[in-house]
């Protein structure tokens, strides 16, 4: 213990910096400035989630029917749509759908795939090669498709679930259907996304498992457990965090493209796919209603891209030296 | 050889097989019977006779237990018959319905392929060539926009910019013909899906070959760069291509749904979306089977094709 204590101050003395692989990485994302400005544009994304209803200046259901279809101007900074509602203020609550979905999304479908992909990975053989042929499976068919199949297929059980839990509780948070349309796009997207997880986590696994570390672990009689939580999560580590990172970014994006097609979040709730498909309607005499939510998607995806490809280099393990 | 075809063949029969029984699953138990659906959107619910729903339960076959529809759909399947619409399209025979949109759909598909290909290589080979200049950081960095900014959002600011701010186009609309000015940027879109991958395989590849020995010879025999190029650089870097082009068709389904949608052309992707508003059983079980059909059969040529060209890859 001493001697260790000892060597670590002789290394800091000499100037020499202990070895820390996230230092490092943090030092490289820096040096990134692409993927510094993706940060900055996503951690303000997820502020306007969260504070955004405190910002916006109207209501986003506030209709103003004698100003309906005005363009921007200093009372409305992006305009007002058909019904007279401010844009900006929608916009702002869209960003919290938006935000929302991303993380339900990424959270359901990162926990079925560190399940399915650890199970696949430690068992080997035949639950390896039914696990893995599953997932491939998902992967192939159209994936947009399937998150539609899903989505019809869901909604009438989970609407008749809430009006059950209603009977029994007599509680009306279940009578409020708006919460409904969110666990259906969370649900129907996690099932899509849950096989490239399980595939990143089956690979961790089984490369982790071949290192000397792991069969001394495994020599000193730890259990599988803990070789998970100890070895293979942390080694996963970087991977994991650009996945996720792209995981988010694609959730947004599908839950725009699902609004967009009439089947996500429907309105009242302020989805940006469900302007952007309203807008479509009206764009030619009203080109303000097409700009806004087109703009905020382009460059929140564009951000995710950049952050996503800056947490890529930065968390290589191959460009530690 | 043979093994190895027939395995994958086997492989995919099962695939296919399992999507269709839990597309139907998915529409029996889930979204449930379109006929009730049906009378239950159009608000005089209650005012309905029952006699009446189920007079059209039983015309559709909609009254028998899930396993015996099912049954009867595959058996009908196998005989070429693929149902009558019910609500969408009243009566109409699915295969008729998709005898004129996937056509369209692919005719677009196919276009966009042969597009987001010539563009996408000859990209890909500029910026190797000028690899770490100005015209390589722009080509990589507007690819990056390409990447991130989905179909449903590009199509309606290109026509914005085109029709509204540049105008030099009016709004093309519907289906007149693959030869019809109104395709191009349709087609411009669905390519840009596809694009991305392309050029950044395209270019890295380039950069591999460009350091290889035999190129160098090529260079010292006197041949001029277009010829080391065109010969020697682009064949090693062609053949992977054909197999991520196959493995694209996703991206291709994904797009074409968004940008048919948007300028209302009548294909495969706006037949899926309209089946699945209305919640119409035949024609979401026959787009989700051949649409999970292209799929399979692209990777499966994909499987196939990949070792004759790579030698060192015979199948193991």
């Amino acid at each position: 213990m001493s001697t260790r204590t000892l060597t670590e101050t002789q290394a800091s003395q000499q100037g020499y910096e202990s070895y820390n692989f996230w230092k490092k990485a943090l030092r490289r994302f820096r040096k990134n400035g692409l993927a510094v400005a993706g940060l900055i544009l996503i951690i303000l994304f997820l502020l306007a989630a969260i504070f955004g209803p405190f910002l916006a200046p109207y209501d986003f259901l506030e209709q103003d029917l004698v100003n309906t279809l005005k363009g921007p101007s200093a009372a409305h900074w992006l305009g007002t749509d058909e019904l007279g509602r401010d844009i900006f203020s929608r916009l702002l609550y869209g960003a919290r759908t938006a935000a929302l979905v991303a993380f339900s999304t990424t959270a359901i479908s990162l926990f079925i795939g560190v399940l399915v992909g650890t199970w696949a990975g430690l068992q080997g053989g035949r639950i390896d090669e039914f696990l893995m042929w599953i997932s491939d499976l998902i992967q192939a068919v159209p994936s947009l498709l399937l998150v539609m199949l899903i989505n019809t297929a869901l909604r009438r059980p989970i609407i008749g679930w809430f009006d059950r839990l209603y009977e029994q509780t007599k509680n009306p948070f279940y009578l409020n259907t708006s919460w409904l349309d969110f666990v259906l796009v969370f649900s129907a997207l996690a099932l899509v996304a849950w096989p490239g997880f399980a595939r990143l986590i089956r690979g961790q696994v089984l490369s982790v498992s071949k290192e000397d570390y792991v069969l001394a672990a495994r020599a000193l009689g730890s259990k599988e457990l803990s070789l998970m939580v100890n070895h293979v999560i942390p080694n996963s580590l970087g991977p994991l965090i650009v996945a996720v990172t792209a995981s988010m970014g694609g959730a947004v994006v599908m839950e725009a493209g699902l609004s967009f097609l009439g089947l996500g979040v429907q309105p009242p709730n302020a989805s940006w796919g469900t302007m952007l498909s309203n807008s479509l309607k009206l764009w030619q005499s009203f080109p303000h209603l097409l700009i806004g939510p087109a703009v905020t998607i382009g460059i929140i995806q564009v951000a995710f891209v950049f952050l996503g490809d800056g947490l890529n280099d930065a968390l290589d393990p191959r460009r530690v030296t | 050889m043979l093994q190895y075809i027939l395995l994958r063949i086997l492989r995919w029969t099962i695939g296919l097989t399992i999507v269709t029984f839990a597309t139907y699953a998915m529409m029996y138990y889930g979204a449930g019977d379109p006929i009730k659906r049906m009378f239950i959107d159009s608000d005089d619910f209650d005012a309905t006779d029952p006699a009446v729903v189920e007079a059209l339960q039983k015309k559709y076959g909609l009254d028998q237990p899930f396993i015996i529809q099912f049954r009867n759909y595959i058996s009908n399947l196998f005989q070429g018959n693929w149902g009558k619409s019910i609500r969408l399209n009243v009566d109409r025979p699915v295969w008729d319905i998709v005898k004129f949109r996937l056509p369209v759909s692919m005719q677009l598909g196919l276009a966009a392929t042969v597009l987001a290909a010539v563009i996408g290589i000859l990209l890909g080979v500029v910026a190797a060539v000028n690899h770490n200049r100005w015209l390589d950081r722009l080509i990589v960095s507007s690819v990056i926009f390409v990447t991130a900014i989905p179909a449903f959002v590009t199509a309606p600011l290109l026509l914005f910019f085109l029709v509204l701010v540049v105008n030099i186009m009016d709004v093309p609309y519907g289906w007149n013909g693959i030869f019809h000015s109104d395709v191009i940027l349709p087609v411009c879109v669905i390519a840009l899906g596809p694009l991305p991958i392309i050029v950044r395989q395209t270019r890295s590849a380039v950069l591999e070959v460009m350091s290889q020995l035999y190129i160098r010879t090529a260079r010292a025999k006197g041949l001029s760069e277009r010829s080391v190029i065109l010969r020697h650089m682009l064949r090693p870097v062609l053949t992977p291509l054909i197999t991520t082009l196959g493995l694209q068709m996703i991206t291709l389904i994904n797009g074409s749904l968004f940008v048919e949608l948007v300028f209302n052309i009548p294909g495969f992707g706006l037949l899926t979306a309209e089946g699945i508003k209305t919640v119409d059983y035949p024609i979401i079980m026959a787009v989700a089977i051949i649409g999970t059909f292209i799929i399979f059969i692209s990777n499966f040529l994909v499987d196939l094709v990949y070792p004759l060209l790579d030698p060192r890859l015979r199948y193991s």
